[in-house]
């Protein structure tokens, strides 16, 4: 039972978006949601202290959105943590770069593992970022685009350099989550006072990574 | 006197038997020769010799200890933290240890057992109207607090007073079921504020903050680690476990954060402090801000040394070793009674919610930690374990700031001798391969020389002799097999 944070709607609240971002170390996760949330790019002046937790407010067809970005830890040495990073999330934008082959396959492997823990209720993303460094392309775009189509993810293509891309994505994202979380609410009826009962706490949840592939982050 | 005449019963003086103080009873070996009396007294004087000696040196080396102290303290500011969030660390075990001790022999007085570590350096005596008073400050501010929302405040106040009303008497359910009391709790007031009492959703938080802080600083002593669930054996596991990984580095762990620039340093220490300090709050609420507060520090650190915002590809490896460095006191039941009785709308999508996922990420992490996850091999890592030996970068680059100047120095000398021993092994390699090579070379001329000695010998034949030679070459001919021919295979 996710979406929970969504629950808000009618009464003139906003909703509040949980979006985890997943995918391995320097596919540009952290350059994505500055770009994104300052509209900076290696920039000398950027004035947050830190990119791995950031809010964006949004007003999407007289819609109120809180959105909350958690970026996780990318590394392979992590990869077991997962389940506590993505557990309750509405959404998640899982990042691969378009010059990395392996990184698209970790994508793949993370898809995989969120279906099964938390099923449909989660609005996927696949975003082949650095698409700046189009001559350099290992991922065919053909690919990614029909792996996305058949695990019901959709996918975009960005550059956080270029700011391609960016805007969409996200936008995008959170209309998908309003929709889930209306159909969620309707069909919870009007006892949402039900919708949060679920216990919300953060659990250490034991969960060996399948099919772990060796390699290290860069 | 020896066993062994004795044994044999040859010749034993009268006098050998007697108490060697001469006090005319008969003495024993196991005492030194003395009477059981004298023994004890020559003891008691030994023993007591050697406390005092003991003492002294004690005393000598605190004094030193106090010295090269207050001369660091005065060169940098960073130490003293250190030195206090030590002394802090030692102040909550030994708490802990009476807390622990008091269980055993208390098993009725499950109420009181934990307070004590709310005031550890008061007295006992007056721990009891401590706590009431602070119970007490905290409902005054609460009601005052409760007056400014008039009429919906005074129907909070009335379902806060119900449930902690309810509460003792579901005291023997288990911890989950009164959590699970607790968040309904939360569900139900902030839900009736919205729909009945039209209360904006900032103003929501604000009263829901107070509710927390109220209704959780009278619950503390019930259900802070609670004896009905493992938590505790599962904190000193944990202390364990991060006190057996004392040797892991930085540089292990990938962290970005530079100790050696002194501000940075710094903001570690503060780190440390912040999440050390958890343990003390009472409230869920502060103890998140605590843990963001130590997240703050960590950015800061991560900041100035890679001059760009922290990612959680760098927060998290830092958290890591933060707590591997500070060894919170009682860190899984902090985790577990934030989780349990945190407002849920908090730890769900907010900021400190994410620092505090991460800090379960990092106990996670820890709990799980073996050799592939800091790039060692297998034998590195179990000899680490065993503590057979240690990465030597760990002593001269980590210890510094809990060592002494001496130590530090000492390990510095080590480190360069350590050094300078590979050096001269390389060069003493170096200088055998020359020398080898040297030889080498001699015996390769000579063999040179020697060969074409051979093989050109310095002979003055007579002019026939050639022709009659190349004859003779072919005398053998028809002793050699007879040509390869083709062969060819059917099929």
């Amino acid at each position: 039972a996710a979406a929970g944070g969504g629950a808000a709607a009618a009464a003139g609240r906003a909703y509040s978006f949980k979006v985890v971002l997943l995918g391995e170390g320097c596919v540009g996760k952290t350059s994505l949601v500055l770009r994104y949330c300052e509209n900076k790019f290696n920039d000398k002046h950027i004035t947050t202290l830190q990119a791995s937790f950031l809010t964006k407010k949004l007003n999407i067809g007289g819609k109120r959105v809180n959105l909350a970005i958690w970026d996780t830890a990318g590394q392979e040495r992590f990869h077991a943590l997962g389940p506590i990073y993505y557990r309750d999330s509405n959404g998640a934008i899982l990042v691969y770069d378009v010059t990395d082959e392996d990184s698209f396959q970790k994508v793949k492997n993370w898809v995989k593992e969120l279906r099964k823990m938390l099923g449909n209720e989660i609005c996927l993303c696949i975003v082949g970022n650095k698409i700046d460094l189009e001559k350099e392309r290992h991922v065919s775009i053909q690919e990614a685009e029909s792996y996305a189509e058949s695990v019901g993810a959709k996918h975009y293509h960005t550059s956080a350099k270029q700011n391609k891309g960016i805007e969409e994505l996200f936008l995008d994202l959170c209309k998908r989550m309003i929709e889930t979380a209306q159909v969620d609410e309707r069909a919870k009826g009007n006892g949402s006072s039900q919708a949060g009962a679920a216990r919300r706490g953060v659990q250490i949840i034991d969960d060996e990574p399948q099919a772990q592939s060796s390699g290290g982050c860069c | 006197m020896s066993l062994k005449s004795e044994r044999r019963g040859i010749h034993v003086d009268q006098s050998e038997l007697l108490c060697k103080k001469g006090c005319g009873y008969y003495g024993n070996p196991a005492w030194q020769g003395f009477c059981s009396k004298c023994w004890r007294e020559e003891y008691h004087k030994a023993r007591q010799r050697q406390i005092q000696e003991d003492w002294e040196l004690a005393e000598r080396l605190q004094r030193e200890e106090e010295e090269a102290f207050a001369s660091s303290q005065s060169s940098q500011g960073a130490q003293s933290l250190t030195f206090s969030k030590f002394e802090e660390k030692k102040t909550n075990e030994k708490t802990r240890k009476v807390t622990t001790v008091k269980k055993f022999f208390s098993a009725s007085s499950r109420a009181g057992s934990k307070k004590e570590i709310q005031e550890a350096k008061a007295p006992s005596p007056s721990i009891n109207r401590q706590t009431s008073i602070e119970t007490d400050r905290v409902t005054k501010e609460f009601i005052d607090f409760l007056k400014t929302f008039h009429k919906t405040g005074q129907e909070v106040y009335k379902q806060t007073k119900m449930f902690l009303e309810a509460m003792p008497y579901k005291r023997d359910l288990s911890i989950e079921e009164q959590s699970e009391c607790t968040q309904d709790f939360y569900q139900n007031v902030a839900e009736r504020m919205q729909t009945r009492g039209k209360v904006p959703p900032e103003k929501v938080e604000k009263i829901m903050d107070q509710i927390e802080k109220h209704i959780m600083t009278r619950l503390y002593k019930f259900v802070f680690c609670p004896e009905t669930t493992d938590d505790e054996k599962k904190d000193l596991a944990i202390q364990k476990r991060i006190r057996a990984l004392h040797w892991v580095t930085p540089q292990m762990l990938c962290v970005p954060v530079n100790e050696e620039i002194p501000e940075v340093s710094d903001m570690v220490v503060k780190a440390i402090t912040d999440i050390i300090e958890m343990d003390s709050k009472r409230v869920p609420r502060d103890k998140l801000a605590c843990i963001t507060r130590c997240s703050k520090h960590i950015f800061n650190a991560i900041k100035i040394t890679k001059n760009e915002p922290a990612s959680a590809d760098d927060f998290l490896p830092t958290l890591i070793y933060i707590v591997l460095k500070g060894n919170p006191p009682r860190l899984q039941s902090n985790i577990q009674y934030i989780t349990r009785f945190c407002n849920p709308s908090r730890l769900m999508t907010g900021e400190d919610g994410y620092y505090f996922t991460n800090l379960c990420c990092a106990v996670a992490f820890i709990e799980k930690l073996d050799a592939q996850s800091l790039n060692l091999s297998q034998e590195d890592f179990d000899r680490y374990m065993s503590g057979q030996t240690s990465p030597r970068k760990q002593e001269s680059e980590s210890w510094p700031p809990e060592a002494c100047l001496g130590v530090k120095q000492m390990y510095k000398n080590l480190d360069l001798l350590s050094q300078l021993n590979e050096r001269q092994e390389r060069i003493m390699n170096e200088a055998k391969k020359l020398e080898k090579d040297l030889i080498d070379w001699t015996d390769g001329i000579a063999k040179e020389v020697q060969d074409i000695v051979e093989k050109y010998p310095l002979e003055i034949k007579p002019p026939n002799q050639p022709l009659a030679a190349i004859d003779s070459e072919n005398v053998e001919n028809d002793k050699l097999p007879p040509p390869l021919q083709p062969q060819v295979y059917a099929g």
